[in-house]
């Protein structure tokens, strides 16, 4: 199994508070151990390794987790309690999750 | 990879179609879908659904604190269109533990978001594992911000079952509020009495008010909130050219 990790530079430069967040959790828990590459998202360059691959499997949002099993079709992750659980096999909190989802997708306030 | 190239290759075909013919299209391919109702003006989804299959299934979402305007709206469509509405309830336990640990209204202290996902995202990510796929009244100009990119046809990775697909229809998204109240005052469609009230974007009741003339629907709800919100998406820049 792969898994990439893509992160997100800003149109301004800087960093994505986000994929701090994210990336601070991964570590936290140990995590960073099972990715084995970071790429960066950088909006000032559609070119930039990450920005191509978010071009390729069609993901607008960052930062996100791209999962390769050989034989098994790609997986992409946005969440990261949803990859943490599901990938990882790690115990997640729902509300954490939920959480996630909420702060992560301003279109669910109109549903 | 050929799911997610059909989605989008869809995307652009279903940008040129009617809210009706994207409908029509989603029903057809999909045997398992239900459509998300919030009690407002994303009745005319359940109209033109219930045109094309009189036994589509619609679901609601009861967060406990909506207008009983709105409660009372649900069952008036129900009535009306005599069909089986869903209403998913969220979590009693977690709930409580919410109002016990923040009180009744703790999304003016911090933010909304919290007190959402109890409510509303955990009963729909429930009821969203049922299905293959589901129909959304969301529309472009919901958002105030320019980059609004909401796709008729969506792969819908965030609550799509482990190892399966959900697939994501916003037959709207393309219409305008204008186009909306067009098409419910030309069908006569029912519709909630707080809009009548200056109400235009509906939800709960503690985060919701009227608004005045110019002001986007979106001023009607969390109106104590930050308008800075947390950047997630991917734009790709063009100032190398």
């Amino acid at each position: 199994m792969k898994i990439t990790l893509v992160k997100k530079i800003m149109a301004d430069g800087s960093p994505c508070k986000k994929c701090g967040d994210v990336l601070q959790k991964l570590e936290q828990n140990n995590q960073m151990q099972y990715i084995d590459e970071v790429l960066v998202a950088d909006e000032r360059d559609s070119n930039s390794d990450g920005m191509l691959l978010a071009a390729e499997h069609n993901v607008n949002r960052a930062p996100f987790f791209v999962v390769e099993e050989e034989g098994q079709p790609v997986k992409i992750h946005t969440v990261y309690f949803k990859f943490a659980k599901e990938v990882l096999a790690q115990k997640t909190s729902e509300k954490e999750e939920l959480k996630e989802i909420m702060n992560d997708n301003p279109d669910l306030d109109f549903i | 990879m050929s799911n997610l190239l059909d989605t989008v290759d869809l995307d652009q075909q279903l940008q040129q179609q009617s809210p009706q013919e994207i409908l029509q299209f989603a029903i057809e391919q999909h045997g398992n879908i239900a459509i998300s109702f919030s009690g407002a003006e994303d009745v005319v989804l359940i109209d033109m659904a219930h045109k094309i299959d009189p036994d589509v299934e619609v679901f609601c979402l009861d967060t406990g604190r909506l207008h009983p305007e709105t409660y009372r709206f649900i069952e008036r469509v129900r009535e009306h269109y005599g069909i089986y509405i869903d209403v998913r309830y969220p979590d009693g336990e977690a709930v409580r533990e919410l109002v016990q640990e923040k009180g009744l209204f703790s999304f003016y202290q911090d933010n909304h978001q919290e007190c959402c996902s109890i409510r509303k995202i955990a009963p729909l990510r429930a009821k969203l594992l049922e299905v293959d796929a589901w129909v959304t009244g969301q529309r472009r100009d919901q958002s105030p911000g320019t980059r609004a990119q909401i796709p008729v046809i969506q792969e819908d990775k965030v609550f799509a079952r482990e190892n399966d697909t959900l697939t994501k229809f916003n037959p709207l998204a393309n219409w305008t509020s204008k186009q909306v109240w067009n098409y419910i005052r030309t069908y006569d469609v029912p519709y909630n009495e707080l809009h009548d009230r200056g109400f235009v974007s509906i939800g709960c009741e503690p985060c919701t008010r009227p608004i005045g003339p110019g002001q986007h629907e979106r001023e009607g709800r969390w109106w104590w909130e930050e308008a800075t919100k947390k950047e997630c998406g991917l734009h790709a820049t063009n100032i190398e050219q």
